[in-house]
């Protein structure tokens, strides 16, 4: 008499090493993302070689082109900006304000606003620069 | 006589939906984040800063002035970014103290300003400041 043998169980695949492969990624993308909020219009930074690391946190105030601001990505009018800053400053003295203009924004745009910052009692005003030869 | 009962085997958390969740977020992550490589430029000048500022009374400032083009003019001439550069490193080896002030157009570009003062940091100018006409009634 022939004895039929079982068919063996086919063991699972185990999912440990993807699963260990998705955290890895996970955690990688957590911690090297900085979540910032992006302006409600395009903006390019200027180039700048001798610029430094930009920090994170604090209050950023986008200046678009044609001189459109925005605080925090939320469209504002100056008035808006500079409350906004102030309530801020009044929280946090020392707080960073970081300008992301663009390259092509007049001046007329960007110097009377770091001034009316400045003068709010801002005293960490800094301009974000692309690296890379103007 | 009291008959044990075996006890069930204890059941296997299921790891399918953790999984899920994992991917869902990394492809959210992997999705939304945009990388920008980004630096900055002091533009205000913090109180330990201004302590330490060189360039006193003695020292005479270099004026830049910066027309709506983008071009940088000193004492009335107009100078490419290269021979601004080697006019302020010249000023600023014979007095390491020697202030830039700039003087921009308001219609100038924020990317002409950067710059300027782009050039004037890497001529090793440790004193820049900008200063700018107001129009008052």
């Amino acid at each position: 008499m022939k004895l039929a043998r079982r068919p063996r169980r086919e063991s699972p695949e185990t999912i440990v090493a993807l699963i260990d492969v998705v955290f890895f990624l996970l955690v990688f993308f957590l911690l090297i993302g900085r979540m910032d909020a992006t302006a409600p219009f395009q903006v390019t930074p200027p180039l700048a070689v001798t610029g430094s690391d930009l920090p994170g946190g604090g209050a950023t105030v986008a200046v678009s082109a044609t001189g459109g601001l925005a605080l925090n990505g939320s469209p504002a009018d100056r008035a808006k900006v500079l409350s906004g800053i102030a309530s801020a400053l009044t929280k946090t003295p020392a707080l960073l304000i970081r300008v992301n203009a663009h390259r092509d924004a007049e001046l007329r745009h960007l110097l009377p606003l770091v001034a009316e910052i400045e003068a709010l009692g801002a005293t960490d005003i800094v301009l974000v620069v692309t690296p890379g030869v103007p | 006589m009291q008959l044990k009962r075996s006890r069930p085997p204890a059941t296997l958390i299921s790891l399918v939906s953790m999984i899920d969740v994992l991917m869902i977020m990394l492809i959210f992550f992997m999705v939304t984040s945009t990388y920008l490589n980004l630096d900055m430029v002091p533009m205000a000048e913090r109180a330990e800063d201004s302590a330490a500022a060189p360039g006193g009374p003695g020292a005479s400032a270099l004026l830049i002035r910066l027309a709506a083009d983008g071009v940088p003019h000193v004492q009335g001439r107009a100078h490419s970014l290269t021979s601004l550069g080697s006019l302020i490193a010249t000023r600023v080896q014979a007095d390491p103290a020697t202030p830039v002030i700039v003087l921009p157009s308001a219609a100038a570009s924020t990317q002409s300003l950067v710059a300027l003062m782009d050039t004037a940091t890497r001529a090793g100018t440790t004193s820049l400041r900008i200063i700018r006409l107001e129009v008052r009634p």
